[in-house]
C-alpha cells in the first residue's frame, strides 16, 4: 500500500558493498519519500529481510558483484511473493541479465544508473 | 590489471565510475527539468481552458435571465468589459478576480421576479416595486454558496445601492458598498446612457460622461468617477 493511503513510508532495502552507491541510492529514494535501510553484503541483507519479515521492505535494490554471497544468490533466496527486487549492477552482459531473471528479479538497471529510471522502477514495484 | 580495473571488477566505485554516475545524474536533472516545464505548460493551458469555461458558463446564466427580462443587446458584455477596464485602472483586478462574473450576472435574481412584473408595460404599483426590489437578494442567494463567486455575489447584492445611501436593498452608503459594486454602478449607468433604448436615443459619450461626473459623490463613488473620466474615451462602443 502507498504511504498516502496508510500514512506510513514505504521501505526499500539497498544492498551494495560500496558505501558510495548506497548513499547515492538512499538520497535518491529518500527524496521521493521512501524509507531506506542498508546492508553492505548478501548475508546481512538476508538476515535483515528475515528479521523484519512482514513489515517491509517492499523492495530491494540489489547489487550483483559482492564478496561472499553475490546478488544473484541473494535474489534467489528472497521470498518473491513479499519483496520485489531491482537489480543494480555494473554488469550489462546478456548472461548476467539472464541469470538475474532466472533468480526472480523484477527489474534490471545498470550502473551508472539513472535516478529517474530507479525511481520509476521502485515506484512501480513497491506498492 | 591496474588497481582501478581490479576495483571495478570487485564492483567498487572508482573516481572514474563516480564521475560517470555524476554525468548520468546530470542528464536526469535535465530531463526532470524538461518534464517539469511541460507539466507546468499543461497546467497553465488547463487553467486557461477552465477560466474560459467558467466565463462561458456564467455568460449563459446571464443570458438566460436576460431572455426572460428585456433583451438589451450587448449590454451585459459591455458592462463586463467596461467594468474590467475600470477595475484594472483602479489596480484591483487581482484582488477581485470574479468581479466580471458579477458584472454579467448583476440581474440574475430577476429569475425570482414574476414575468408579469418584469414585463409590465405601465408603471409598477408599490407592492410590485417591493417584489422587484428583492432581486438583488435573490441573486445573492443564488450565488453565495459558490466559492469562486464571492465578489460576484457581493456585486449582485449591492448593484442597486447608492453612494449617498438612498439605494436598495439595504441603503448602504459610501464605502459600506463593496468597491466592485461601486464600479458596476458607474459602468452600468454609462452604458444605459450611451445606448439607444425604445423610449429614448443615446445621449452620446460626452454627455453621458458629464452626467456621471455630475452624480459623483451623490449616486456614485467620486474616486471611481475620477478614474472613469480618465478612461471613458478609450472604452469600445461596439461589442
Amino acid at each position: 500500500m502507498s504511504d498516502a493511503a496508510t500514512g506510513q513510508k514505504r521501505v526499500v532495502l539497498v544492498v551494495d558493498d560500496d558505501s558510495a552507491i548506497r548513499r547515492v541510492v538512499r538520497t535518491v529514494l529518500e527524496a521521493d519519500n521512501f524509507e531506506v535501510v542498508e546492508a553492505a553484503d548478501g548475508p546481512a541483507a538476508l538476515l535483515l529481510l528475515e528479521a523484519i519479515n512482514g513489515r517491509g521492505p517492499e523492495a530491494v535494490v540489489l547489487d550483483i558483484m559482492m564478496p561472499g554471497i553475490d546478488g544473484i544468490e541473494v535474489c534467489r533466496r528472497i521470498d518473491h511473493s513479499r519483496v520485489k527486487v531491482v537489480m543494480l549492477s555494473a554488469r550489462d552482459d546478456a548472461e548476467t541479465r539472464d541469470e538475474a531473471a532466472k533468480a526472480g528479479c523484477d527489474a534490471y538497471l545498470t550502473k551508472p544508473f539513472s535516478a529517474i529510471e530507479l525511481l520509476d522502477a521502485v515506484e512501480k514495484l513497491a506498492t | 590489471m591496474t588497481e582501478s580495473e581490479v576495483l571495478t571488477d570487485l564492483g567498487r566505485s572508482t573516481p572514474a565510475s563516480l564521475e560517470q554516475q555524476l554525468e548520468r545524474f546530470a542528464l536526469d536533472v535535465g530531463e526532470l527539468h524538461q518534464r517539469q516545464k511541460l507539466h507546468t505548460e499543461q497546467l497553465e493551458e488547463a487553467l486557461v481552458q477552465m477560466r474560459t469555461t467558467y466565463l462561458e458558463t456564467v455568460r449563459s446564466m446571464a443570458y438566460v435571465v436576460e431572455a426572460k427580462d428585456a433583451y438589451t443587446g450587448q449590454h451585459l458584455e459591455r458592462c463586463r468589459v467596461y467594468g474590467n477596464t475600470v477595475m484594472a485602472a483602479l489596480g484591483v483586478s487581482a484582488q477581485y478576480p470574479d468581479a466580471e462574473y458579477g458584472f454579467l450576472l448583476h440581474d440574475v435574481g430577476k429569475v425570482g421576479v414574476p414575468e408579469r412584473i418584469l414585463n409590465k408595460p405601465g408603471p409598477l404599483t408599490a407592492a410590485e416595486w417591493r417584489v422587484m426590489r428583492t432581486h438583488p437578494i435573490i441573486g445573492y442567494q443564488i450565488l453565495q454558496g459558490i466559492p469562486f463567486m464571492t465578489t460576484a455575489a457581493s456585486i449582485v447584492r449591492c448593484h442597486h445601492e447608492m453612494w449617498d445611501g438612498v439605494g436598495y436593498p439595504e441603503g448602504l452608503r459610501g464605502e459600506q458598498i463593496p468597491l466592485p459594486a461601486r464600479v458596476f454602478q458607474v459602468v452600468d449607468a454609462f452604458d444605459a446612457m450611451t445606448t439607444d433604448r425604445p423610449y429614448r436615443a443615446s445621449l452620446g459619450v460626452e454627455r453621458a460622461a458629464d452626467e456621471i461626473q455630475r452624480m459623483a459623490g451623490a449616486q456614485f463613488d467620486p474616486d471611481v468617477c475620477r478614474v472613469f473620466a480618465d478612461l471613458v474615451e478609450t472604452l469600445p462602443q461596439r461589442l
